[in-house]
């Protein structure tokens, strides 16, 4: 599933003009997680790349159960999105050629496995900015279907 | 029983939340409600429209048990996460809140809060925010 250029140009991290997000997973017998997350991007048109810093319930959700959802939290500005598919955590480590419907680990480690030191966090105020940044991989989201949360039209299929 | 802060609360009811529904077999959907009532130390109440209790629906029949994310700035602000048991009734989705977790990103991050004294939550917020709730 492409994502449209309005997508794909908000799916930055806040600081260079996107937003923030929230990443539902949950664990195989159906208990939920959702957590903020504001270190995102697209990779390509098809994926949502999210860097695994602090995610704790998140990679054991995701190690049982490879599926998630992305919803925009702020700003909202009329993006009422959210992006659901297969998902997982490509790890350092992972062979370079292995392939995540369509994404290569190899080039999604190359682009996004540093993210302090290609996108450091410094327009963040101090009580709220992570004390270090240690990223252990990308949360990478295959996105199959684009549906609107807007409260009144929520479900609605977008792509 | 897990008990909700005024931080948290005012959180809550002003900026609403992303909530994490699954099915039985873990299929995730997510909602957004953009305010919500707090009712007693524990319980969150979203007024739904119809598409969204349409949504959920199925989910709430089956797998009870939600996730609720801040909403909004108080994404960034409120870096917490509230799990609970969830009751769809009309158009009214009361979520009574069993666990909290501190979801500030660095060491503290899926710290788990509803297991200590509230008076030591309010005393870990002080220390960790500069907010007391979102700005009036």
């Amino acid at each position: 599933m492409k994502m449209n250029e309005e997508m794909l140009g908000a799916l930055k991290t806040i600081g260079t003009g996107g937003v923030v997000v929230h990443l539902t997973t949950c664990s195989s017998d159906g208990i939920p997680n959702t957590v903020g997350e504001r270190f995102i991007a697209a990779f390509g048109e098809e994926h949502i790349v999210i860097a695994d810093m602090f995610a704790q319930k998140t990679k054991v959700n995701l190690n049982e159960n490879p599926v998630g959802v992305i919803t925009v939290a702020h700003p909202v500005k009329g993006r009422y999105w959210a992006f659901r598919g297969p998902c997982m955590i490509i790890m350092w480590g992972e062979d370079e050629n292995f392939d995540f419907h369509g994404a290569r680990a190899g080039e999604v480690l190359k682009e996004w496995g540093d993210w302090a030191a290609k996108e450091p966090p410094s327009e963040v105020p101090p009580d709220i900015r992570p004390p270090a940044l240690c990223q252990r991989g990308v949360i990478t989201l295959k996105v199959d279907e684009v549906y609107s949360w807007k409260p009144d039209e929520s479900g609605r299929k977008i792509l | 029983m897990a008990q909700l802060t005024g931080r948290m609360k005012g959180w809550l009811e002003k900026f609403g939340a992303h909530i994490g529904t699954a099915t039985k077999a873990g299929f995730p959907t997510t909602i957004v409600v953009e305010q919500a009532a707090i009712e007693g130390d524990n319980v969150v109440v979203f007024d739904l429209t119809a598409a969204q209790a349409a949504q959920i629906q199925a989910n709430m029949a089956e797998n009870p048990y939600v996730a609720l994310g801040p909403h909004a700035i108080a994404s960034i602000r409120a870096a917490y996460q509230f799990k609970g048991s969830a009751r769809l009734s009309g158009n009214k989705l009361k979520v009574e809140i069993k666990e909290i977790y501190c979801t500030k990103p660095g060491p503290e991050a899926a710290l788990r809060l509803d297991v200590l004294p509230v008076e030591h939550i309010v005393k870990f917020e002080e220390t960790r925010w500069r907010d007391s709730g979102p700005p009036k």
